[in-house]
């Protein structure tokens, strides 16, 4: 309040007046004595600790709550069922795809920023995020389409862990032999619906560490194909509900490039790569790398690297990225276990 | 014609899973007092001001469960764009959505006409605690978002949902999270409107009808009629009634007796409230 008499401003109005030149201003601090930081106080390559809490929705088969800084995310697992074609033969090389058994999107509209309020068509970021979140599901291979199909019930074989080897079996010594009660009479379909209940930044990884933590969680009752009834019917028992297969645990890692002018070209000038951006250094950046890696099994793995916009990142600054998304696999995994 | 802004899924109708055998029935409590109610305000660091508003739920089947679940967000007051028509006061806009994995059943990303009601209804509750004069030319959003509904996962299915009974805990709750949540944001109000329910309700058809305050529609064998109360308890005021059922004809005190009801619940939430308040401006005082 004092300030606004005297011709400094706060660090606040600066930062609302011009913030390109006040973070530039925080990386390139005058006096050299002060250590280089982001506004919020990170190092360029520190992340923000999540906070992960799963199973709070009673309505849905699997849900978690993600908090990630000021980025509060909630994601819930739904899963509904739909009959597949009579006497249909399962050739198909990628049913999850093929079948479009998993639905994710990504709800931006809930207020959880000024610019994102309701009554108004998805936005492009909600639509492109639930584009990307959709096809890393998908070329992740994360879930295992096994556990989604859905048989007749077995008559007189309780043990259903032994069932499905058998027919995993089955499928691989000779999948045209498929035999008539065998035949996959429905499956499951995974509604991934991910809310956005509060923003600062860093929409992508949030709300996929959220959509990773809520299938991790996701427990479907064992369903089978009621012949009489000719419907698919659950049972109620939870000691029945099984888990999801999930294929390892890939972890998204973002890096924002922030460049010393505003529109700056390749070779010149300074630039920083900052790592899980907030809402300010979001808006001040053009260039964006989001890497996916896993880590599980000893050897990283790369699933995915996009690149959007500006010239700024070659091979090499690729390299430090995957290393820093390689420390931030550690930090999810702490997290969500 | 499908949104082809969102994913849509398979081309298909996909069903919510049936179970073989129907749930145990949930037991019926008498509880003279409302539920337990979690109230946190300024959980959106973004927007104005927000809070969140969790409900307990009597009949956990698994640790940490609760049964209501909302969060809110105000955006404002700010100006309004240069196209709109003057305006002597602010302008209140008020969204309720249910987030699709709130209901027993999957619920679409368009608000349908049961969320442009509870719009309505929170929009005149709201409306008479705000110092509307005191912004010219302005306007607020007020969104809640229903992360989880007021039903039960294992009650029948044979009970319908369209009768909307726990619609009016959704309210009462919306209503109570919103004027924490104006409160937040620093908007002017006479007093904290708060939200409360009480129903008419009977096991059977040969016991009497009781009245019982904010009614699980689970536990009851049958819900006669319920009344849903925006009240300002300072003032005495009461700013949105919303009723609905039908009343036994022989008692014509009952509608006194159950608007009273209500009353009692919404002095009980609104204590809440200030109670919330008074922690965050005692919390934002230590600070500075």
């Amino acid at each position: 309040m004092a300030t606004a008499k005297s011709l400094t401003l706060s660090s606040t109005t600066f930062a609302k007046l011009s913030p390109h030149p006040y973070l530039l201003a925080n990386l390139q601090p005058s006096d050299p004595s002060t250590t280089p930081t982001r506004t919020n106080g990170r190092q360029p390559s520190e992340t923000r600790t999540p906070y992960i809490n799963t199973s709070s929705l009673s309505h849905a088969h699997g849900s978690a709550v993600v908090r990630n800084g000021d980025t509060t995310v909630i994601c819930g697992v739904r899963g509904e069922t739909i009959l597949t074609a009579l006497g249909r033969p399962q050739l198909l090389l990628d049913e999850a795809r093929d079948y479009d058994l998993l639905v994710p999107n990504i709800e931006l509209a809930t207020g959880c920023a000024p610019n994102f309020l309701p009554g108004v068509p998805p936005t492009t970021l909600a639509q492109t995020l639930s584009t990307r979140i959709y096809s890393l599901l998908h070329s992740s291979k994360l879930v295992d389409v096994s556990r989604l199909r859905i048989y007749p019930e077995e008559v007189g074989e309780k043990n259903t862990g032994d069932d499905d080897e058998k027919m995993d079996e089955a499928e691989e010594t000779d999948e045209y032999a498929v035999t008539e009660e065998k035949a996959v009479k429905a499956y499951w379909v995974l509604y991934i619906d991910v809310l956005f209940i509060s923003f600062d930044g860093n929409p992508f990884d949030t709300a996929w560490t959220a959509i990773l933590a809520a299938l991790r969680d996701t427990k479907l009752p064992l369903a089978y194909w009621d012949a009489d009834r000719e419907m698919v019917l659950c049972k109620r028992s939870e000691k029945e509900a099984a888990p999801l297969n999930l294929r390892g645990l890939p972890v998204a890692c973002t890096g924002a490039v922030f460049t010393e002018k505003e529109k700056q070209k390749k070779g010149s000038g300074l630039y920083w790569v900052l790592v899980d951006p907030d809402r300010l250094e979001e808006g001040l950046c053009d260039e964006t790398v989001t890497v996916v890696v896993d880590k599980l099994g000893g050897s990283t793995k790369i699933l995915g690297i996009s690149k959007h916009g500006g010239t700024v990142v070659g091979p090499e600054l690729m390299r430090k990225v995957v290393a820093t998304a390689e420390s931030r696999w550690d930090q999810v995994r702490a997290a969500i276990e | 014609m499908a949104d082809r802004r969102r994913i849509n899924g398979p081309v298909g109708a996909t069903t919510p899973p049936i179970f073989d055998k129907p749930a145990a029935p949930v037991p019926a409590k008498t509880r003279d007092a409302i539920r337990k109610i979690f109230l946190k305000t300024g959980i959106t660091p973004s927007a104005s001001g927000s809070a969140y508003l969790e409900l307990e739920n009597p009949n956990p089947k698994k640790l940490g469960n609760t049964s209501l679940k909302l969060s809110c967000t105000v955006h404002g007051p700010r100006a309004l764009p240069r196209s709109a028509p003057f305006s002597p006061h602010i302008i209140l806009t008020t969204h309720v959505k249910y987030a699709p994995f709130a209901t027993r059943q999957r619920r679409g990303y368009l608000r349908d006409s049961s969320e442009r009601d509870l719009g309505v209804h929170l929009e005149t509750a709201l409306r008479g605690a705000i110092i509307a004069d005191r912004w010219p030319k302005s306007g607020v959003d007020i969104i809640v978002t229903v992360v989880e509904g007021d039903q039960d996962r294992d009650s029948p299915e044979s009970q319908k949902d369209d009768e909307g009974w726990d619609m009016m805990n959704v309210l009462s709750g919306c209503i109570t999270v919103a004027s924490a949540a104006i409160a937040d944001a620093g908007i002017d109000c006479v007093d904290t409107v708060a939200g409360g329910v009480a129903a008419l309700v009977c096991k059977d058809d040969k016991t009497a009808p009781t009245i019982v305050m904010d009614p699980i529609v689970a536990e009851h064998g049958s819900i006669l009629a319920a009344c849903c109360v925006a009240y300002l308890p300072t003032r005495d005021e009461i700013t949105n009634m919303w009723f609905k059922g039908r009343l036994p004809g022989s008692d014509m005190m009952v509608y006194d007796k159950l608007m009273e009801k209500s009353l009692v619940a919404c002095r009980c939430a609104n204590r809440v409230i200030v109670q919330e308040l008074n922690e965050t401006v005692r919390k934002s005082q230590e600070i500075s």
